[in-house]
């Protein structure tokens, strides 16, 4: 079986700065900042964890309808999910991920953006522009 | 630099949060910039430790200190809308002609969220092992269904099987007669239910007197004893198991609409049994010992159990039979053949009542 991206980047080690790092970064960010303003930083790092070891074929799974449970109250728009998408490369880039991996995770996270993004409309037409 | 203000210099950049305050009333005599970053509100005239330190439990802050030992806590609190923590840790000052509490903060915010995010990880890994651990016994339980367990901690252990001689392993082959004949087309779910119904209760009957059911091919059925741990009573056992099943069809039959006539072929000799296969495997066994059981279903009547004078020698003393009469067996020359018809505790009537 292919390992996954996670366990070739070193596992929990790994994943424990990329998710730090990009924490880090999303509450520095004058756009994204303000969704987690309320949100308990236990429950915030623990999806973080969750969701990036996910996106990393981690040992975590995560249904489109877990997805977009999470993440309905949080009420987030098309533009703020371009950042966070931004903002995920550059962390993954900062921690020396290969280019080919950092697009196959941004791939594993923009593929689930109908579940992310609150009442998505047309998120393909929005794509398209 | 003089001493006095490099200690001021480094008290105003430090990472670590410093005051000091009145163990009375608790006004803060002294607050360093950090101090006042992460606990704003030193506007007021005399600002009061508790007032800023908003969770502070000064209840037992007090009855610490009172106790000479110095008093922790954890804070949370936000800054530019980041969540913090804040470990606090107060030590009672005294001598020198000063009575003070030094409060010392620290940011552990980083560690936090690493603790955090350890125990969110390693629930994650305990589910998965969960999970493997049940995908495992499922797998297991799939694989001593077409293994016998001996051989399956053999395979698990070394991931591979020598294939193994068995001198007498004690062999059962069990086709149906008439089945081929029953009315598939009209309702093959009922057949196939039948079918297992009646395999299942084989595989108990097998089961019981410690043997294995080995595969089915269609309606066939073929069982061993001694295979892969041989026993004293293996062939005793194999006769057995074979009188059971033509009871069971017996009672079956009288109740049902359709009617399962069988011929059972008995054997006791030499096989190999191994695993084979490496994608699709099985465990299988072959010989002459399987090859002359073969032999005898054939030769059975029906609802019929015959056995060769190999097994029979084994059991003489424990069996009624039908003598046969000496036939030519493809394969084995002249063997001298045997009906079972009943052994001390069961007996069955294999050609009045079909």
């Amino acid at each position: 079986m292919a390992r996954s991206v996670l366990e070739r980047y070193g596992g929990f080690p790994f994943l424990s700065r990329v998710v730090l790092g990009f924490y880090d970064k999303v509450l520095d960010s004058d756009v994204l900042a303000p969704y987690f303003e309320d949100v308990d930083m236990r429950r915030l790092v623990d999806h973080q964890t969750k969701f990036m070891a996910f996106l990393m074929g981690g040992p975590a799974s995560y249904t489109n309808e877990h997805l977009a449970q999470v993440h309905a109250r949080l009420g987030i728009d098309r533009p703020s999910f371009d950042v966070m998408i931004e903002t995920m490369r550059d962390t993954l880039e900062e921690f020396d991920m290969e280019d080919g991996d950092v697009a196959a995770v941004l791939h594993e996270l923009r593929v689930r953006a109908p579940w992310i993004i609150a009442a998505p409309g047309t998120p393909a037409a929005s794509a398209a522009g | 630099m003089d001493l006095d203000r490099f200690n001021r210099l480094l008290l105003e950049s430090a990472g670590v949060g410093l005051a000091l305050a009145d163990p009375e009333s608790l006004s803060i005599a002294f607050a360093n910039p950090r101090f006042r970053e992460w606990f704003p509100g030193h506007e007021a005239a005399t600002p009061r430790l508790d007032e800023l330190l908003t969770g502070l439990d000064v209840e037992r802050m007090r009855s610490r200190l009172a106790d000479g030992r110095p008093y922790r806590t954890e804070l949370e609190l936000k800054l530019n809308r980041r969540a913090m923590t804040i470990a606090v840790d107060v030590k009672h000052h005294e001598g020198d002609g000063t009575d003070l509490l030094v409060v010392e903060c620290q940011n552990v915010t980083k560690l936090k969220e690493l603790e955090y995010m350890v125990e969110s990880y390693s629930k994650m890994v305990e589910r998965q092992n969960r999970d493997l651990r049940k995908e495992k016994e499922r797998v297991e339980k799939l694989l001593l269904n077409i293994m016998p367990r001996t051989i399956y901690e053999e395979w698990k252990e070394f991931g591979v099987t020598a294939p193994q001689r068995f001198d007498r392993a004690a062999i059962l082959m069990l086709d149906f007669v008439s089945s081929t004949d029953m009315d598939i087309a009209a309702d093959p779910p009922a057949l196939v239910a039948e079918l297992n119904d009646i395999f299942t209760s084989f595989d108990r009957i097998v089961e019981q007197f410690g043997g294995e059911r080995l595969k089915t091919i269609g309606d066939a059925y073929m069982a061993v004893c001694g295979v892969p741990e041989p026993g004293a009573d293996d062939p005793r056992n194999i006769a057995r198991i074979a009188l059971r099943m033509i009871r069971y069809l017996q009672r079956r039959n009288a109740t049902q609409a359709n009617q399962w006539i069988c011929r059972i072929g008995i054997n006791a000799g030499p096989v190999v049994g191994s695993i084979i296969g490496v994608q699709k495997y099985v465990y299988d066994i072959f010989g002459p010992g399987v090859g002359l059981a073969a032999r005898m279903e054939a030769l059975a009547d029906p609802m019929g159990i015959m056995m060769a004078e190999d097994l029979y020698e084994l059991i003489r003393d424990d069996v009624t039979v039908h003598d046969r009469g000496e036939v030519e067996v493809k394969g084995f020359g002249t063997k001298r053949i045997y009906s079972l018809e009943g052994m001390s505790d069961l007996a069955i009537s294999s050609h009045d009542d079909w």
